[in-house]
């Protein structure tokens, strides 16, 4: 489930051999005058296909440049991390978040900030989607802007009779109500539901509800919305212990003890810690509603799953996480920056890239989600479900709260140390919110180095 | 002579040429990263970032670092159960190998077998076990009435689930016992059955005594690998659930490759190789007490 996270853009459990990660730093093979670029990246089966059918594209929008694609679906930091040690990068690629910010400081990562004239289109973006290392020095931006949903089963949601989610931040679900509906859709193998007698918790047919008390992401918005965070404005001491963390934390613990209609540890799991895609979930009807990713769109159209979408449940605010992705960067060690660049700003252009319109990304730039043609240049199409507008779009425009991911300084190792084992412990129900996070979080203020910077344009 | 001397030249030089890929392998490969890993841990390199000086640093951070001690406390406790219970059951199994019954080759063949199946497909088949909904345990378990674990995704028991299943692997210490106890003499357990002794006669006062440098063998081989325990934590638990199965290479390694903190996870390195060397030591000195070679002066 740890591992899960940095590869969350995939959706599905990334299969296949990873491509040999072994090449020169881009150097000129092929024809006399040719560029030979290398393209590093992540994701499912299905965003493998779609991310070489955009480098295939490149190639084909500038005679002269040959794009070598280095498919990494597994194992994705340790590799990287590699190649930077042997001083063998990659041109362009995705950089996990927290690994971005050291290589940005490491001056790693060309910094981008002089070719925002160059390329306008990188101009307009969301404020969070940037990436600073320092002041000016723009080593990277988000590679989407994706959010968390509540994703359902229509079918599951009709056979319990209920209303399905809400599809917009106005009518969104209270935590009650989210809790009340979950017990309607959770089933066991003989058809009886949590709160009637004689239900069997070792022996649930269908889960109401999985939300991930490990994922940051999935519980972000639940933490900004009931109004606590991370860390303070300083990002310096830990607000995990504050009575509204308290409460979120205890609510998604309760899910699985109290009330039982989400999966515990191991629940879900096939073959050990890798949980099933959210599409597979839902197809399957193992859980009837899932806490995942707007990336989950491109492996639910392709799985054919009879899913609808709905706004996460609110506290006081409906917020959601966004920015919820890995970066994208230009590599240091690249010997053609011009042409590096090209393809960085081709990468994530939703006039090239098709991976808008199948959905598995959504766009930095603002006027995709305030211009009625731009946002119908990738949403009106058979990929996005007709509520995709209120739920997703509007959703994201309005109330998403940039991931802490992105933003808290010295994160992957108070992650691996501190918080994710935190959270194990309370994923596995031995000790309540309450008692973890109040031991936890002044540890996690030891560790707490500050925001990273931001600036305006 | 002259014609020897130039044939022991010949061989001088050929054995060397012939011993040339072990030496290369070894210096390139192992003695060449060991120098660089203490040049390392005398650093605070980070992956991409420059090399500087740092005195014993990352050696004085470790007695501060509560998972260091986490990490060590996970891998002595897994030691300590898995070395003794696969040292029992592969010597048990081994003696029951040794008897004359039909079909020993077959037998055999078959508790050797599961030594042979790749490291990854062995933990993915575990894991199916190990699944507190419908793993195999806790089936056979709810079927005998019994309430099942939670096995690997308990912290209590997630190292003691990873001590069992190491029994399962036992099959290469027990081909070593096997050829021991083979080489253990007849007339020794005639002598026993003249003065009366039986079987518990025969294990107490022969197999045990003789069988000493294969048990002391295997200790130390076993102790030097389950000290560097990994790909349990690597693929099944990533060191969960909170840390209890974080082992301490794969808390070297997470150092390492995910945190990139090369400086600091090269020192890990060298203070588990100073560990395993203390420890072979210790064994090693001990050894005189209870080891009996039957060649007086061999070691």
């Amino acid at each position: 489930m740890r591992r899960r996270d940095l590869f969350r853009m995939g959706g599905l459990t990334a299969l296949g051999a990873a491509a040999a990660a072994c090449g020169g730093g881009g150097g000129g093979a092929g024809a006399p005058g040719a560029v030979e670029l290398q393209f590093m990246y992540w994701g499912s089966t299905f965003e493998q296909k779609a991310v070489n059918k955009m480098l295939q594209a490149f190639e084909r929008s500038k005679p002269g440049r040959k794009v070598k694609p280095l498919f990494t679906p597994d194992e994705y930091d340790v590799k990287l991390n590699t190649l930077v040690a042997g001083g063998r990068v990659p041109d362009v690629g995705y950089v996990p978040m927290a690994m971005s910010f050291r290589l940005g400081e490491q001056g790693k990562l060309v910094n981008l900030f002089p070719y925002l004239k160059k390329y306008p289109q990188l101009a307009g973006y969301l404020p969070d989607a940037y990436l600073w290392s320092g002041q000016d020095n723009l080593h990277g931006v988000a590679t989407a802007n994706e959010i968390e949903l509540l994703w359902y089963s229509k079918s599951a949601v009709a056979e319990a009779g209920i209303a399905p989610p809400p599809a917009d931040a106005a009518n969104a679900w209270t935590w009650d109500q989210l809790v009340e509906n979950a017990y309607k859709l959770t089933v066991d193998q003989n058809g009886r539901h949590p709160d009637e007698s004689g239900f069997d918790p070792k022996q649930v047919r269908q889960f109401g509800i999985s939300s991930s008390i490990t994922y940051g992401a999935a519980w972000y918005g639940f933490l900004r919305g009931n109004g606590g965070d991370i860390a303070d404005e300083q990002g310096r001491k830990c607000l995990l212990d504050a009575p509204e963390a308290i409460e979120v934390f205890q609510n998604l613990q309760d899910l699985v003890y109290k009330h039982r209609v989400a999966p515990g540890p191991g629940q879900l799991a096939a073959t050990g810690d890798d949980v099933p895609g959210t599409n597979i979930l839902l197809k399957t009807k193992r859980v009837a509603m899932v806490v995942d990713g707007h990336w989950s769109l491109l492996d639910m159209n392709e799985s054919k799953v009879d899913y609808g979408i709905g706004v996460l449940p609110k506290y006081g605010e409906p917020f959601t996480a966004s920015q919820v992705a890995g970066a994208s960067a230009v590599f240091a060690g690249t010997k053609h920056v011009e042409e590096a660049v090209e393809l960085f700003a081709f990468h994530i252009d939703p006039r090239y890239v098709d991976l808008y319109q199948q959905g598995l990304w959504m766009p930095q730039e603002k006027k995709y989600y305030e211009d009625q043609a731009a946002i119908d240049s990738w949403t009106k199409n058979a990929a996005h479900p007709q509520e995709f507008r209120t739920a997703v779009v509007d959703y994201a425009r309005d109330h998403g709260v940039p991931d802490f991911r992105n933003r808290l300084k010295n994160l992957s190792a108070i992650s691996s140390d501190l918080l994710t084992p935190a959270l194990q412990e309370l994923e596995t129900g031995k000790r309540s919110a309450a008692e973890v996070l109040k031991e936890v979080a002044p540890k996690i203020t030891a560790q707490l180095q500050g925001w990273h910077h931001t600036q305006e344009l | 002579m002259a014609a020897l001397s130039g044939q022991r030249r010949l061989e001088r030089r050929w054995g060397l040429l012939m011993a040339l890929p072990a030496i290369l392998g070894f210096v390139i490969f192992t003695a060449g990263p060991m120098v660089a890993s203490l040049v390392f841990s005398l650093s605070d390199w980070k992956v991409g970032g420059s090399l500087e000086y740092a005195g014993l640093d990352n050696y004085a951070r470790l007695g501060g670092d509560d998972l260091f001690w986490q990490s060590l406390g996970s891998t002595t406790y897994y030691t300590l159960g898995a070395v003794p219970l696969v040292m029992i059951v592969s010597f048990a199994v081994a003696m029951l190998l040794n008897q004359k019954v039909r079909g020993l080759a077959v037998w055999r063949t078959v508790f050797y077998l599961p030594t042979l199946v790749p490291a990854i497909a062995n933990v993915v088949l575990w894991i199916w076990i190990f699944n507190p909904d419908f793993g195999l345990l806790n089936s056979l378990l709810r079927q005998g009435g019994l309430p099942g674990g939670m096995w690997i995704y308990g912290e209590s028991t997630a190292i003691p689930s990873l001590i069992i299943m190491s029994t399962w692997g036992f099959g290469n210490t027990m081909v070593i016992f096997l050829a021991g106890l083979q080489g253990v003499p007849r007339h020794l357990y005639e002598a026993v059955s003249i003065d009366g002794g039986g079987p518990w006669h025969r294990f107490w006062h022969v197999t045990l005594p003789m069988m000493t440098p294969t048990i002391f063998y295997n200790l130390v081989v076993g102790v030097i690998g389950t000290f560097q325990v990994f790909n349990q934590a690597y693929v099944m638990t990533e060191g969960g659930p909170n840390n209890a199965t974080l082992f301490y290479v794969y808390y070297l390694f997470r150092k390492a490759f995910r945190e990139s903190e090369m400086g600091y996870a090269s020192a890990l390195a060298w203070v588990l190789f100073m560990i395993i060397m203390v420890v072979t030591f210790l064994m090693f000195r001990n050894a005189r007490r209870w080891v009996y070679y039957e060649m007086a002066g061999a070691r």
